[in-house]
């Protein structure tokens, strides 16, 4: 789909836009800024992150590997020493915490590319390099016929630049 | 992901200055835009003479290192200054100081992120590589010690044909777990946190070959919304994994200790003990490694002397934890009653060992005290010789740990000495310059300052007046504030 693309320099000018191009029903409006700010999270208002789902249960699979690998092989190969149980818990819940962080850490980080959709292999459409650096970006998707309006939302709140995408 | 911190605006019928006190929420005011830390942070990244000269430096005592390792793989283990029955010497001792060093690291990233101490801002990337180094070295030393080093795979838990599995009820096994676990966290919150700053870094580079690699090692990153809100939660989360990971990785190395008899180590304070040291000793590292850099990269204004300030008051709390946990150890050698712990304790601060101990003690207990002092605190030089002093006085700490109890057990007849040989202290340099030389590459290559989080605590620009106008003007500078705040220049 075709967009425009806009570049401002104030963060209150970003918010105004965002929030007038809401009013007049746009839905795919992806916004850039060098840093986060919950202005422009307020201004957006998206659904909470899923990534949590992702770490709870890395963590909860990687609990249960830790406890098994543990138990399952005392019990395949036993070593018994001064007369303790072969499968011992106490010392076993390091493996269940170990393995639970690593798991659910790396479940974390595959929840964030997921849910964030990286790697990209291509970064051409709607992004600009200033946006990395100190400017903050408006790219809004719609029909041809709703496009005109769009950048006409993004000029009168000051874009100091507006281009077409696609 | 930074902590957004706002600035104090001065109450309108204030006429005293503000005290020039540090405190978690720390500003930067002469950083004025968002453009002028990507300029000054990439500006750094330009390598120097002095640079070049340090990495040869480094790599010069890596080779010492590596060299001896070889010889030592070739002669045997004889030749590290074992002397039955110490048989644990320079390698576990160097092994327990590393991994410490990089518990201050996750500390300053993770522990200060979740408590939303502000300062840890500019200093958590760097203590964060330092981390990840840190543990890369201690990772050599138990491979070194068992003198077989091509059969440390033996206590990894993988099918194989011979059948067998490691003691899951072995310490030694449990620090296998731990420390791969924090390495591996440790590096991935090392570079989650440096996805934004790299997608910078290719913004900005103009060389080729580097904006493709940066173009790779940033994963496509486009500083969207909806990249961001993803990265503040699993940032958050990973912090809250790695919180009591940093607790637990300390604690299972100080079992590898405590769950044997010997006089001096089978003692429950060991676990809290341990972790206390290993932040203090990470600490020290941190200054040692960021004041001189602060320096020589000119980012005084972005780690001032308050977030030096705030960082040495968490040093001095982590001396007086550490502090206590000696003298809890001398008070619970004398209330046991066990006569073995009370010898042992006094053979190792009168006896025998008492230059190490008197050493240990002055470094780590008396030496921080000054920083009781505001004026010490501020004072960067001083900082940076008493960070020496602790380096050493925790490495120190260790070697009071291992060598006096193994030298001094049940039996007087066991009773011995150790004198580390030159393979060891060579093996030692060595993983100074293992350390270094990695550390020296990674300040070249990235930003040694967080990026996108110092940006998150420099006021934007509006078009409106600011929410904090009496504080900050329209341009997001900082205005009356200032010339209060004398520290937050330096």
């Amino acid at each position: 789909m075709r967009g425009v693309l806009g570049a401002f320099r104030e963060l209150d000018s970003t918010v105004a836009a965002i929030e007038e191009l809401k009013q007049q029903k746009y839905v795919d409006i992806s916004v850039y800024s060098p840093t986060p700010r919950h202005e422009l999270e307020h201004a957006i208002h998206p659904p909470p992150s899923a990534v949590r789902r992702f770490t709870l249960i890395g963590g909860l699979l990687g609990c249960t590997f830790g406890y098994w690998i543990a138990i399952w092989s005392s019990d395949y190969w036993p070593l018994v020493v001064g007369g303790k149980a072969i499968a011992s818990w106490i010392p076993y819940t390091i493996f269940g915490f170990e393995v639970m962080v690593l798991i659910g850490g790396l479940s974390t980080v595959a929840g964030l590319f997921i849910n964030s959709r990286i790697p990209k292999l291509t970064m051409t459409v709607g992004y600009d390099p200033r946006f990395s650096h100190g400017d903050f970006g408006i790219f809004v998707e719609a029909a041809p016929d709703r496009l005109a309006a769009a950048e006409a939302v993004l000029r009168k709140h000051g874009a100091v630049e507006v281009r077409g995408e696609r | 992901m930074a902590i957004a911190t706002r600035p104090v605006p001065r109450p309108e019928d204030e006429v005293v200055r503000r005290p020039n006190v540090a405190t978690a929420n720390v500003q930067l005011p002469a950083v004025r835009d968002y453009e002028q830390v990507d300029n000054e942070v990439i500006r750094t990244l330009a390598p120097t003479k002095a640079w070049f000269g340090a990495l040869a430096v480094a790599i010069a005592c890596f080779l010492l290192g590596a060299t001896m390792w070889t010889y030592q793989i070739y002669w045997g283990l004889g030749n590290a200054g074992y002397q039955p029955p110490v048989m644990w010497g320079v390698y576990i001792i160097t092994f327990v100081f590393w991994v410490g060093i990089g518990h201050a690291g996750t500390l300053i990233s993770a522990i200060l992120y979740l408590f939303r101490a502000g300062f840890r801002t500019t200093i958590y990337r760097c203590a964060e590589a330092m981390t990840v180094f840190a543990v890369m070295t201690a990772g050599l030393f138990p491979i070194i010690h068992i003198g077989r080093p091509w059969k440390f795979f033996w206590l990894i838990p993988y099918p194989n044909w011979r059948l067998i599995w490691p003691q899951f009820k072995s310490p030694l096994v449990w620090d296998v777990f731990a420390i791969s676990t924090y390495l591996t966290i440790s590096t991935t919150f090392l570079y989650i946190g440096l996805i934004p700053d790299i997608a910078t870094l290719r913004d900005r580079e103009t060389n080729p070959i580097r904006k493709q690699i940066f173009s790779v090692l940033s994963l496509g990153w486009r500083n969207s919304e909806r990249e961001w809100r993803h990265f503040a939660k699993a940032y958050l989360f990973l912090a809250a994994l790695s919180t009591p990971l940093v607790l637990s990785v300390h604690s299972v190395v100080s079992f590898d200790f405590a769950m044997a008899l010997t006089p001096g180590w089978h003692a429950t304070i060991f676990p809290p003990y341990f972790v206390a040291g290993a932040i203090f000793s990470g600490i020290g590292m941190v200054f040692t490694i960021i004041i001189p850099l602060r320096r020589w990269f000119g980012l005084k204004h972005y780690v001032t002397i308050n977030h030096l300030d705030a960082a040495a008051k968490l040093c001095l709390f982590t001396s007086l934890v550490v502090g206590l946990g000696y003298l809890s150890e001398f008070h619970i050698a004398w209330f046991s009653g066990n006569e073995m712990e009370k010898d042992y304790f006094w053979n190792r601060v009168f006896g025998q060992w008492w230059w190490s101990q008197w050493i240990l003690l002055t470094c780590n207990m008396i030496m921080p005290l000054t920083l009781f002092s505001q004026k010490l605190r501020r004072n960067t030089t001083w900082l940076f010789i008493l960070s020496i002093f602790i380096n050493i006085g925790m490495w120190y700490e260790r070697f009071d740990i291992v060598v006096p109890s193994l030298s001094h057990e049940f039996e007087p007849w066991q009773w011995s000495g150790y004198m580390p040989s030159w393979v060891d202290v060579s093996l030692l340099i060595g993983s100074f310059g293992w350390f270094f030389m990695w550390f020296l590459l990674f300040v070249k290559q990235l930003p040694i300052v967080a990026i996108a989080e110092v940006k998150e605590i420099v006021p934007p620009k509006l078009r409106s007046a600011h929410p904090h106008a009496s504080a900050i003007d329209t341009a997001g500078r900082h205005v009356e504030y200032e010339p209060d705040t004398p520290g937050e220049y330096e």
